[in-house]
């Protein structure tokens, strides 16, 4: 089991979007996960045994686990990078 | 006739966390999802509804009596809890407007596409609730549903022109190309910023002044985390209103709770949305897909960066000070401190970062929302009672995000007239700083152009 957390600013519109799109895309990679959807201000405390970070706005500090910025899941814009980038942590 | 008539009045009678779940049902059908995701994504709506009633419930039912009890003792009159934005979306989704608000947005900004009268192509679905907000209070305050559609396309058409004339500083202060923020809460206060930052370069010595407070956040950023800053703010509300140690400790993590448990409940209503939002977005993006164009996204984007981050943590104390010196105040602001930075986020872009001219900035903006707010008591009431959410208990309802907007304010007050001196002062001071942004943004533009000019003589 992979565990992903998935921030944005108020945890519930645009983090949403980008969740949703990553459960989908977990489903048809066979990759068990488990999303935490969260504000961007809860990522500190909950770091523990986090496999991936992705949030929709860019953030500049590093928490010092796997960061991918998932706001080509809001624009459309590179989606399948930011897919592909996702599934490289996961493997 | 009357058959029908019933009907329909039986089916309303149902209420959001019943009506809405159909409703969402019958339209992801339409737009050719399948049974299963449809009928998910009825259920999920309804979740959220069921959740934030019970959220609400938790924070009125303690809370209220508290901010009550604290009132009592100190002589102030912060009695009214501010529901923030998570309260007052559902509220707005669940009213008559607002399903019709989404095709009501979304032909507004094909319309000015179409003219040429803005760039942004918006696909964020989920913040339209801002402009049916406006189309709901204006539809209760008048009784006329077309007057409320009318707000709905006029708040609408204002928040793009707002993505255009704040584009270049999305772009260059925030690293985002190509986006914009047609954004109901981001959106009004953004102007506001423009004169403050003309008047403060004028100033000798204080236009020197410029704070960086990177490591704030390092020092205090444990508070900002939403959980313990609850959980003090329910100490802190518990110990002025006199509680003994059991209660004052209970309140602490009800709060705490509260907090937390928002979003958890709001995003369901938003996933409910998903196919919804998902058709608007690859229609928009299939017409409108040439690099002319920007793309109109959440400004949750914006709440990222360490100088806007800095600021939220500042602005939640500032926000509760400045609560206590807005003349006659009754509203304790709560459910929106934790995203305080919504309010601030496009200010600090402005001001490049520098958190003295934010604060100024933001000050005057939290003092306006808070005045507002207090307005608009009676017609948030009765938006609430139309959702089903006052209890026996709770009997005023108000929030600083949306009801404290100076748009749905002054939109509201020109279609129904009931406070001449308020409509003159918010409209005059606000009017004066679109129009001080209108013409700051068409230097900007050609700042831009001429730099991009330079860039080629010199290639």
């Amino acid at each position: 089991m992979k565990k992903i957390i998935v921030a944005c600013g108020g945890a519930v519109a645009t983090s949403t979007v980008a969740a949703s799109a990553i459960k989908d895309l977990c489903k048809a990679n066979q990759i068990p996960v488990e999303i935490i959807q969260i504000r961007m201000s809860e990522i500190e405390s909950n770091l523990d045994g986090v496999d991936l970070i992705v949030t929709t706005m860019r953030i500049k500090k590093d928490f010092g686990k796997p960061y991918v910025n998932g706001m080509a899941f809001l624009s459309g814009i590179n989606k399948e990078t930011t897919e592909e980038q996702i599934l490289s942590y996961l493997k | 006739m009357e058959t029908i008539l019933y009907c329909v009045q039986y089916f309303v009678d149902l209420g959001a966390a019943v009506m809405l779940p159909i409703v969402i049902f019958i339209v992801a059908m339409c737009l050719g999802q399948s049974f299963g995701k449809a009928l998910k994504s009825g259920i999920s709506i309804g979740i959220g509804f069921i959740g934030i009633g019970l959220v609400i419930g938790l924070m009125l039912n303690n809370l209220a009596p508290a901010a009550k009890a604290m009132s009592a003792n100190f002589g102030i009159s912060m009695n009214i809890i501010d529901l923030g934005w998570p309260g007052s979306s559902p509220m707005t989704w669940a009213s008559s407007i607002a399903l019709v608000a989404i095709p009501v947005a979304i032909a507004v900004n094909i319309l000015m596409l179409i003219l040429k009268l803005t760039r942004v192509v918006n696909i964020d679905i989920w913040n339209i609730w801002h402009f049916a907000f406006t189309g709901a209070i204006i539809n209760i305050a008048t009784g006329s549903y077309t007057l409320g559609i009318l707000g709905v396309a006029l708040h609408a058409a204002y928040a793009y022109k707002i993505g255009d004339w704040f584009a270049p500083v999305t772009e260059k202060y925030f690293g985002l190309k190509g986006i914009a923020m047609p954004h109901g809460t981001t959106g009004w206060f953004a102007p506001i910023a423009v004169p403050v930052d003309l008047i403060l370069n004028r100033i000798p010595i204080i236009k020197d002044i410029d704070i960086n407070l990177e490591s704030f956040e390092k020092h205090f950023g444990s508070l900002g985390d939403p959980a313990i800053m609850g959980a003090i703010m329910g100490i802190i509300i518990g110990i002025l209103a006199g509680y003994d140690v059991r209660g004052v400790l209970t309140l602490g993590i009800q709060m705490a709770a509260v907090i937390i448990l928002m979003p958890q409940v709001v995003k369901h209503i938003m996933s409910g949305l998903l196919p919804v939002s998902e058709t608007a977005r690859t229609v928009l993006q299939k017409h409108f897909k040439n690099s002319t164009f920007y793309i109109g996204l959440d400004c949750a984007l914006l709440l990222g960066d360490p100088a806007v981050v800095a600021a939220s943590l500042l602005f939640i104390p500032v926000t509760i000070f400045i609560a206590a010196i807005v003349p006659g105040n009754q509203i304790l602001p709560f459910g929106d401190l934790p995203t305080i930075g919504f309010f601030i986020a496009m200010a600090v872009g402005v001001h490049g970062g520098n958190l003295f001219r934010t604060l100024i900035t933001g000050s005057i903006v939290m003092f306006m929302t808070i005045w507002i707010s207090n307005q608009m008591i009676g017609l948030h009431t009765v938006l609430a009672a139309n959702a089903g959410q006052v209890t026996s208990s709770v009997s005023q309802f108000a929030s600083l995000d949306q009801g404290g907007s100076p748009v749905t304010y002054i939109l509201t007050q020109i279609m129904n007239t009931t406070n001449v001196t308020g409509l003159a002062l918010i409209g005059i001071f606000y009017g004066a700083c679109v129009v001080c942004t209108y013409f700051w943004h068409k230097k900007q533009l050609a700042a831009m152009t001429q730099e991009a000019e330079l860039r080629l003589e010199n290639k």
